[in-house]
């Protein structure tokens, strides 16, 4: 037997649960190994010590907030609920109202079954079919599109709403697709253009709108999230629409971004141009004006 | 050596039926407590005058901490009578209420994670600096207080394993069966806990000799 052999025994052997031929063994090792006569007795020290912990009684607190508890509970039992006294009201009567042998209330369900199956079959069955004459099933037709084209719309709609960034991304390139969009869906490409957290987004409404700057409530958006704008992309862009769209009201805003020393520098080279733009008479009905067009800069600085 | 007798060889019927019982003998502990799961609610104050001590010492030991030790025996049985419907009809009572004792204990140990267990300094109390001649009462006595120390310092798995066989002087199968585990592996750890024990209480004393 090594040492550690004999030290793991000694708690077997302190409880007296050692099988006698290991006590020898293990004896006749403590009596040739002074290592292991150490360990032993210093184990043995400490387990007298333990031995010795006095039992300390627990304060006259416990038992008193203990019993406290206890009468509580009797009480909470003694007084049920008023919503368990209904259910046992409640079951009282069903169970009444039931019959209460397996049989008897396997044979109600089955009776219960039958009259349901023929009461099933007497009221419910389908009556003829009727073919609909022609027109009424064009009306319907017609009726039908309309409801799936709205519902269309819808789905527009409440894709703007949307979560994730890519999903709106996508709502908003998809209104390019729509010919003549209506108000609900130029409302919204405004709204994303104002507030979407996402630059990508508010860039897509951008160009979204850019097919749609002959609209008055367009218009009236651009030049309200121009000076919320704070991304230079996004800035350049509403730049050049407004000023392609020659919409003098946006004047003053461009004269205030060109002037914002805050103001990313290729902003305000944009907002002077496109100034020079606005100030620079329509050479001709339907040529396009293009704001990056080399036209003299004449920033109205003070 | 064993605990409180709880399980006499008589199947126990889950209904309560203790009102037969003559006065001289008294009903176990599972009886009681099958009478509590039933409903009356009140024995379960026998049980608590059988168990409140041993259990306080058991947290006292595991804590060191007096007042605590009173609230998680009271957490204990509240637990007891909130649970009652889970105590089954084979149950042992005494593995039950430990079982349930286990768990106050480790939710304690949890909630007080970050503060150190107790190193109040009123626990290392005036050990015999002062005095250069202490009798070998007041001796022994520091001692003790340096080994529920030493007790305080060691892993909660090798203190609850030591108060658990040594101090609260429950079998080590039994032991083996509430820490999910087997005989053999309680034992490691008790001879484990008592080598660290050692340890760490010769080098409190060293400490506060010097």
């Amino acid at each position: 037997m090594n040492c550690q052999r004999v030290q793991e025994l000694f708690v077997d052997y302190q409880d007296g649960t050692l099988p006698l031929d290991d006590a020898a063994s293990m004896r006749a090792h403590l009596a040739s190994c002074p290592t292991c006569q150490r360990e032993w007795s210093a184990l043995q020290e400490l387990t007298r010590k333990l031995d010795e912990l006095p039992a300390e009684q627990p304060s006259p607190r416990l038992r008193e907030q203990f019993y406290a508890m206890l009468e509580t509970h009797q009480r909470d039992l003694d007084a049920p609920s008023p919503f368990a006294l209904a259910r046992s009201r409640l079951d009282r009567f069903f169970a009444t109202l039931l019959p209460d042998r397996p049989a008897l209330q396997f044979a109600f369900t089955l009776a219960l079954l039958v009259v349901g199956l023929f009461a099933g079959a007497r009221f419910l069955a389908p009556g003829p079919l009727t073919a609909p004459a022609d027109d009424t099933a064009r009306t319907e037709l017609a009726a039908l599109r309309a409801q799936v084209d709205g519902m269309g719309r819808l789905v527009t709609y409440s894709l703007l709403q949307q979560k994730s960034t890519s999903e709106r991304l996508q709502s908003v390139l998809a209104t390019m697709d729509l010919q003549n969009p209506d108000r609900k869906v130029l409302s919204d490409l405004v709204g994303a253009l104002a507030f979407d957290p996402s630059l990508n987004v508010r860039l897509s409404a951008v160009e979204a709108l850019a097919l749609h700057t002959d609209d008055d409530l367009v218009r009236a958006g651009l030049l309200a999230a121009l000076p919320r704008e704070s991304a230079p992309l996004v800035q350049l862009a509403m730049i050049e629409l407004l000023a392609s769209a020659r919409e003098y009201g946006a004047a003053p805003i461009f004269e205030q971004l060109s002037r914002d020393e805050n103001a990313d520098k290729n902003v305000r080279d944009a907002a002077k141009r496109a100034l020079a733009t606005l100030r620079t008479p329509l050479p001709a009905e339907n040529q396009p004006t293009n704001a990056q067009s080399p036209a003299p800069a004449r920033a109205k600085t003070a | 050596m064993p605990p409180v007798s709880t399980s006499l060889e008589i199947p126990v019927p889950s209904v309560a039926s203790c009102v037969n019982l003559p006065d001289t003998l008294e009903a176990t502990d599972h009886e009681l407590m099958i009478a509590v799961r039933a409903g009356e609610v009140a024995r379960l104050g026998d049980l608590f005058e059988r168990y409140q001590q041993r259990l306080y010492s058991f947290f006292l030991r595991m804590t060191n901490q007096p007042t605590t030790s009173e609230d998680l025996v009271q957490v204990v049985f509240y637990r007891i009578l909130k649970y009652r419907h889970t105590y089954r009809d084979e149950g042992k009572f005494t593995a039950w209420i430990y079982h349930l004792a286990r768990k106050v204990a480790a939710d304690h140990f949890r909630k007080n994670a970050r503060v150190p267990t107790p190193a109040d300094p009123t626990d290392l109390h005036a050990h015999p600096d002062s005095d250069p001649t202490p009798d070998h009462q007041a001796t022994n006595a520091d001692d003790l207080q340096l080994l529920r120390v030493a007790l305080t310092r060691l892993p909660i798995e090798h203190r609850e394993v030591l108060v658990l066989s040594r101090l609260q002087n429950i079998e080590q199968k039994e032991i083996a069966r509430l820490l999910d585990t087997t005989v053999g592996a309680v034992k490691v750890r008790v001879h484990r806990a008592l080598k660290e024990l050692r340890g760490v209480y010769f080098k409190i004393r060293r400490e506060s000799a010097a």
